[in-house]
């Protein structure tokens, strides 16, 4: 099964392959039936819609239950542009597309606010009023009556300057706007772009740390997606040449939905194996109908459960995210191997980042009393104190996740104080969390490369057609990935999916992707937490090697021995305040320390 | 006046409607945080079974009874196949397709077996034309039965989740799973407890609102659940008192709108006040914001 | 690599020849045979599934009799489009790419009839519309402008159905409020018979309309009560109009109540029960006269002989329901319509056959009792094809009398 999968995987993965079936698809179009070009069309119209969904909900971890919505805004967008304007349809199709990616780029904004099952409401209600709004508004729609007499190529009615377009034709005209889409959508999910989405996906709270924006993930999320569903939408339009409102109802948000699920989250081939079969299906097997809504429940109940992975868990190996043109050109070895880099942090007093006098309420609660502190470049600084003295707070203030009830954070000279935490992380101040916040899937390559994000500015153009800038930003990066993973020592797993890896290796990968970032400062929440004693020895190299880089560290830790021979200055909290600050051999002395210690029933020399 | 009054009236008929379905809705909330999406097809399922019970001569009494069983054992079956293994994956993706999947499947079985057309539904409590009067209108019976149960099982719920000891336990396990089960709670069997009796909650809604209209059909309860929804969304998920609130509001708004406005609006006000209330106070009228966990 | 392509083009290949084999070239010796895609299964399947019965029986007949001009009829396996358009249209597409069929019945509904109906237009054999009532699948510019060529229909059309409630509503109330669904046969059904009420004399005319399987109905009610109505008429489907009867005792609005073809059904008479007594409605007369036409009573007998008393039939041997002849009726006449026309063109060559159709003179029906085409009117029921009907109360049972209203 394993062979079969992985052939099958190289043969998906082919450009001969896909050159082959679109120039025979092409080439035998005309030999067929007009029923057999239209259901073709159907077909590629309904892998550009999967490929929709794929793109919002497999991707971007965005429930949709409202797709109909930007579909039938696309289809009655290239309808009404039609049959009102007069337009043709090389024009109405991307009008309708734009128009649909315009209305979800709108929805995105109160969507971005909310998640998970208000979420699906959210889209539930948009697709609702979608299908009200289009029955009725007569005058622009048709209302229930319908919107018939749209050009359309099995209708014989659709031409183009003046030349009429068959069905044969259009379906020509479909297949290379599919291909171009997915070469796009391809191009799209192995770049920064793609795997910026797949992090918002698995947390967002980690993606905020990288320095990806949530809302700004989101918003291209559903503007892309939008965009797609209208394409599909105004092909369909022009391949019916008559919309009803029932054609885009909950029915039909549903339906994609399953599709999707079908074909496998996230896989683009998924997509078109599943939409494929779920549009032949019917056709071929017409009592398919009467056990359609039996089919499609028992899809929808167990197939997470029984094939998380949809077909494309089945028949194909995962699909990757790093484009294997970026790693050939990586590979090649022109230039020397580029060396981590020194980095130059801008310290006025000698301090990068500094807190003043931060307190933080909770309710009637203050977890952070009045604490100040300060890092300097090249300086590793311990923050330690019992379970519940506010450590994690204060790194959540710190990195922005918390804004605070008063005082001041500055981080090289500007004030962030509750400033977001994606504009604190792309401004170099990175964090981790006592839980490494990896994507699973991804692998350890992968997930390093999205410490780079902040740092990569290639645009969303040159990500989507794959131009060389993007393709040579993205070996540049994957140079200073392969630098970091000799530095942690993961070179031989380099390419395995995180979750198959020991819980070590992922703290590695999640301290060495902090490295990918040239963070001029590091909060460490506990990094040490779990490993063994090995593991542990190659995080303090690697935590050294920060230092000698002259980034400035915070480190959160309660192994006293880990931090001793590591640490330059210790920050001690209690209930909130910092109760020592100083050297380690000072704390160890202090009799406030020892007191909290022990009133935690800790001792410090645990 | 009347006119108002008339659609006041219809608007808190109907809104109850609305608010008993979102308290079985809540009632999973509380537990497992999940919703079931396919609510409906239980109400619809209940009132089905019903109908064809009392179709093939059994008392009225029992195959009320027998119908509820039915539906209660699914929710057994929901909890166990269609939630607690989503559970176990990140997100709520998994619940959400699952819930609605069974329902689909639900929809599916009964259309297969008890075909696709309305099925004459029985009057179980009270006859159409019974009616007192309200502020000299009209207002129907068996709406009233169902406004009595919502307060009635609004104020209950309250009482019990507030007062007793197991409300306590309830609040526990919502809080915190895990805590609740090293603490030895019965967590499994309140979970499982929880979707019974939301299961049951569908079904004795789908019949005193199958009753109403008369007849019963597959996709019966599908536009409710929705609308029950919006109600549950609005009044604050996981609170009883905005369930009924919320119902309540989004019956009348909806009545006054069609109403004095359009009656071409009236279906879609619900989803708009839906989308500005999750856009502007996700939280809804009654609950607490959700504190970000990190 | 090598491996790889290898691997493409022989599943090409495959896939090539799977689509190439298909269309056949059409006969004028072979079997005649009817193409027809309508709701088989899912909630509309009263309707599909009655047509298909219609046409089987037709068919059964034409076969009894040796045939149409010796050519044995057929009816290949219908295909199952569930009343949603876009299956509609690939089933379609997929009848039109057999050459081998020459006549076609439409689905049954408007939305999917009207997403086919330019394509049939296109295509050009003949097509016979047995239930679809939206007026523009036959007059696309209007009634006064000419038909489609080769589209034929038996249906209740909106249009006559309209002007048969005009005749019967029209200046009998001084005030008729008109409640119709949000869908294409409500809203278009609505607009037609406001014309035809308003034409009858009768002036003050107060719309308004729902969603299909809405539980209330007050605000709709209210409002039509405060513009002060004296009858009113509903537009839509049984279940929703027993929702709207029983709305209405609830806020004690008693005017006399008028259904279309459509509202009174059984739905309607099993959701309001007894309050359904008293309701007024226009259908189809055949199956009401008494005694029945040859040819309806025949019809019944053959439905009962093949398919017993079931849901289309009713309970009642001696008197179907009168759906029976809409529900599955209009399908045996479309048949019966397409073969004769066939039989009288001598050919199945869609020109010859055509001009045969528009020349089809008082062929005896079931939905219609007497069939008549010509060029210009494409459609077969007349208002007097319809009765009002008072739906009263005999013994336990609420049947269907025909009134003299």
């Amino acid at each position: 099964m394993r062979r079969v999968r992985s052939h099958l995987s190289r043969l998906v993965r082919h450009p001969l392959a896909h050159a082959a079936v679109v120039l025979v698809l092409a080439a035998i179009s005309p030999l067929l039936s007009d029923g057999s070009v239209q259901i073709l069309c159907f077909v590629l119209v309904g892998i550009i819609f999967a490929q929709s969904i794929n793109i919002l909900t497999g991707i971007a971890g965005q429930i949709s239950l409202g797709h109909a919505g930007f579909f039938g805004i696309g289809a009655y967008g290239a309808g009404i542009l039609a049959k009102s304007y007069g337009l043709e349809f090389y024009l109405t199709i991307p009008i309708a597309s734009a128009l649909s990616a315009a209305a979800a780029y709108l929805l995105s904004f109160p969507a971005g606010r909310v998640r998970e099952v208000y979420l699906a409401m959210m889209t539930l209600g948009f697709g609702m009023i979608f299908f009200e709004v289009v029955r009725e508004w007569n005058d622009l729609t048709g209302g229930t009556m319908g919107l018939p007499g749209v050009p359309s190529a099995s209708l014989r009615t659709l031409t183009a300057l003046g030349r009429p377009v068959g069905v044969a034709t259009y379906f020509v005209i479909l297949l290379l706007a599919t291909t171009l889409f997915l070469i796009i959508m391809n191009n799209i999910t192995r770049s920064r772009i793609g795997r910026a989405l797949f992090a918002i996906h698995h947390s967002e709270i980690a993606a905020g740390s990288l320095g990806i924006s949530r809302s700004g993930a989101k918003q291209l999320a559903y503007t892309l997606s939008g965009a797609a569903a209208g394409l599909a939408g105004g092909f369909y339009a022009h391949l019916v040449g008559y919309l009803g409102p029932d054609s885009f109802n909950l029915h039909r948000s549903i339906e994609v939905l399953v599709v999707a699920i079908v074909g496998g989250l996230g896989s683009i081939p998924g997509q078109i194996i599943s939409a494929t079969i779920f549009t032949f299906l019917p056709e071929k097997l017409q009592v398919f109908a009467e056990y359609q809504f039996i089919v499609y429940g028992l899809i929808l109940t167990f197939s997470l459960l029984v094939m998380p992975r949809g077909i494309a868990g089945l028949l194909l190996d995962p699909p990757r995210f790093i484009r294997s043109a970026a790693r050939t050109r990586a590979g090649r070895g022109d230039g020397p191997p580029v060396a981590l880099r020194p980095v130059a942090a801008r310290a006025p007093g000698g301090v990068v980042l500094s807190a003043d006098s931060v307190t933080m309420r909770f309710g009637g609660l203050t977890a952070l009393d009045d604490v100040s502190l300060a890092l300097a470049p090249g300086r590793i600084t311990a923050l330690v104190g019992p379970n519940g003295s506010g450590k994690s707070t204060f790194v959540n203030v710190v990195s922005g996740l918390y804004r605070p009830s008063a005082g001041r954070v500055t981080f090289e000279g500007r004030d962030i104080t509750g400033k977001p935490d994606f504009e604190i992380a792309r401004a170099g101040l990175i964090r981790t969390f006592q839980d490494p916040r990896l994507v699973p899937n991804f692998t350890v390559r992968e997930n390093l490369m999205l410490g780079a994000h902040r740092l990569m500015r290639g645009s969303g153009l040159a990500a989507a057609l794959a131009l060389p800038s993007a393709t040579d930003e993205e070996a540049h990066v994957l140079k200073r990935v392969e630098a970091v993973l000799r530095l942690i020592d993961l070179e031989a797993v380099a390419d395995q999916p995180l979750a198959s890896l020991p819980y070590g290796y992922r703290r590695l990968t999640d301290v060495g992707r902090v490295l990918l970032a040239e963070p001029t400062a590091i909060l460490l929440d506990e990094p040490a937490a779990g490993l063994a004693e090995p593991e542990m020895e190659r995080l303090s190299k690697l935590i050294r090697d920060m230092r000698g880089m002259g980034i400035s560290v915070l480190l959160i830790d309660h192994h006293m021995d880990f931090l001793s021979d590591l640490v330059d200055d210790v920050i001690v909290l209690d209930s909130g305040r910092v109760i020592y600050h100083g050297s380690m051999a000072g704390m160890r002395q202090d009799k406030t320390v020892v007191a909290a210690y022990l009133g935690a029933e800790e001792t410090v020399d645990a | 006046m009347d006119f108002l009054f008339s659609l006041l009236i219809a608007g808190v008929s109907v809104g109850s409607a609305y608010a008993l379905v979102a308290i079985g809705l809540n009632m999973t909330f509380w537990t497992t945080r999940t919703l079931n999406f396919g609510q409906g097809s239980l109400m619809m399922l209940c009132a089905m079974l019903t109908a064809f019970f009392a179709s093939q001569g059994v008392w009225l009494a029992l195959a009320v009874v027998a119908g509820l069983a039915v539906v209660g054992l699914l929710g057994i079956f929901i909890e166990r196949f269609a939630v607690r293994p989503a559970l176990k994956t990140e997100g709520s993706m998994g619940w959400m397709v699952a819930t609605l999947g069974f329902g689909t499947l639900l929809q599916g079985i009964a259309a297969k077996y008890f075909g696709s057309q309305a099925v004459a539904f029985p009057e179980v409590v009270f006859s159409a034309s019974d009616t007192v009067t309200i502020f000299g209108q009209p207002a129907a019976l068996q709406y009233l039965v169902i406004f009595v149960l919502a307060v009635g099982l609004v104020a209950l719920l309250e009482l019990f989740l507030g007062k007793t000891i197991w409300g306590q336990v309830i609040r526990a396990v919502s809080f915190d799973q895990e805590l609740g089960r090293v603490q030895g709670m019965p967590v499994g069997a309140i979970i499982l407890l929880s979707f019974v009796a939301s299961s049951v909650l569908a079904g004795v809604a789908g019949m005193l609102i199958a009753q109403i209209g008369g007849t019963v059909d597959p996709a019966f309860g599908f536009d409710l659940v929705l609308l029950g929804f919006v109600s549950a969304v609005l009044g604050g998920m996981g609170s009883s008192v905005g369930a009924l609130v919320g119902g309540i509001v989004v019956g009348v708004l909806s009545k006054l709108v069609g109403g004095y406005i359009s009656t071409a609006a009236e279906h879609g006000i619900a989803f708009a006040l839906l989308m500005v209330m999750l856009a502007v106070r996700p939280q809804g009228l009654f609950a607490r914001p959700e504190a970000v966990k990190v | 690599m090598l491996q790889h392509f290898r691997t493409v083009a022989v599943t090409c290949t495959t896939f090539t020849t799977a689509l190439v084999a298909g269309p056949v070239v059409a006969q004028d010796n072979g079997p005649v045979k009817i193409g027809f895609t309508g709701a088989l299964t899912g909630p509309y399947n009263e309707y599909g599934e009655g047509l298909r019965r219609g046409i089987t029986l037709a068919v059964e007949e034409w076969n009894k009799r040796g045939g149409v001009n010796g050519r044995k009829v057929e009816f290949p396996e219908p295909l199952d489009d569930q009343l949603v358009p876009d299956r509609a249209v690939q089933n379609t597409r997929r009848i039109l790419d057999d050459k081998s069929v020459q006549l076609i019945v439409s689905p049954s509904g408007s939305g999917p009839t009207l997403a086919v109906v330019d394509m049939v237009m296109a295509d050009g054999r003949p097509f016979c519309n047995a239930q679809a009532q939206a007026p523009t699948i036959v007059y696309p510019n209007g009634r006064d402008k000419p038909p489609r060529k080769n589209i034929f229909s038996v249906s209740i059309s909106n249009t006559v159905e309209a002007e048969k409630l005009g005749q019967v509503l029209g200046g009998k109330f001084k005030s008729i409020g008109v409640l119709h669904e949000s869908t294409g046969y409500g809203v278009s059904g609505a607009d037609l018979v406001k014309k035809q009420i308003a034409a009858g004399g009768t002036a003050k005319i107060a719309t308004e309309s729902y969603n299909q399987r809405a539980q209330d109905m007050t605000a709709q009610l209210v409002r039509l009560q405060r513009s002060g109505i004296d009858a009113l008429l509903v537009i839509g489907l049984g279940a929703d109009f027993a929702v709207i009867r029983k709305n209405m005792v609830r806020l004690k609005i008693e005017v006399p109540l008028y259904g279309s073809a459509g509202a009174m059904t059984v739905p309607f008479i099993e959701g309001a029960g007894d309050l359904a007594v008293g309701t007024y409605g226009v259908n189809a007369l055949a199956l009401g006269e008494r005694p029945m036409a040859p040819l309806a009573k025949s019809f019944v007998n053959l439905y009962r002989a093949k398919y017993g008393m079931d849901r289309w039939y009713g309970a009642d041997p001696e008197n179907p329901q009168i759906s029976l002849a809409t529900s599955v009726g209009s399908g045996f006449d479309c048949a019966n319509v397409l073969l004769d026309g066939v039989r009288r063109a001598g050919s199945t060559e869609p020109e010859r056959v055509l001009k045969a159709l528009a020349e089809t003179k008082g062929l005896e029906g079931v939905s219609v009792k007497s069939i008549s085409f010509d060029p210009s009117d494409h459609t077969a029921l007349k208002p007097s094809d319809l009765g009002v009907y008072r739906l009263a109360k005999s013994g336990e049972k609420i049947v269907f009398q025909l009134s003299a209203d």
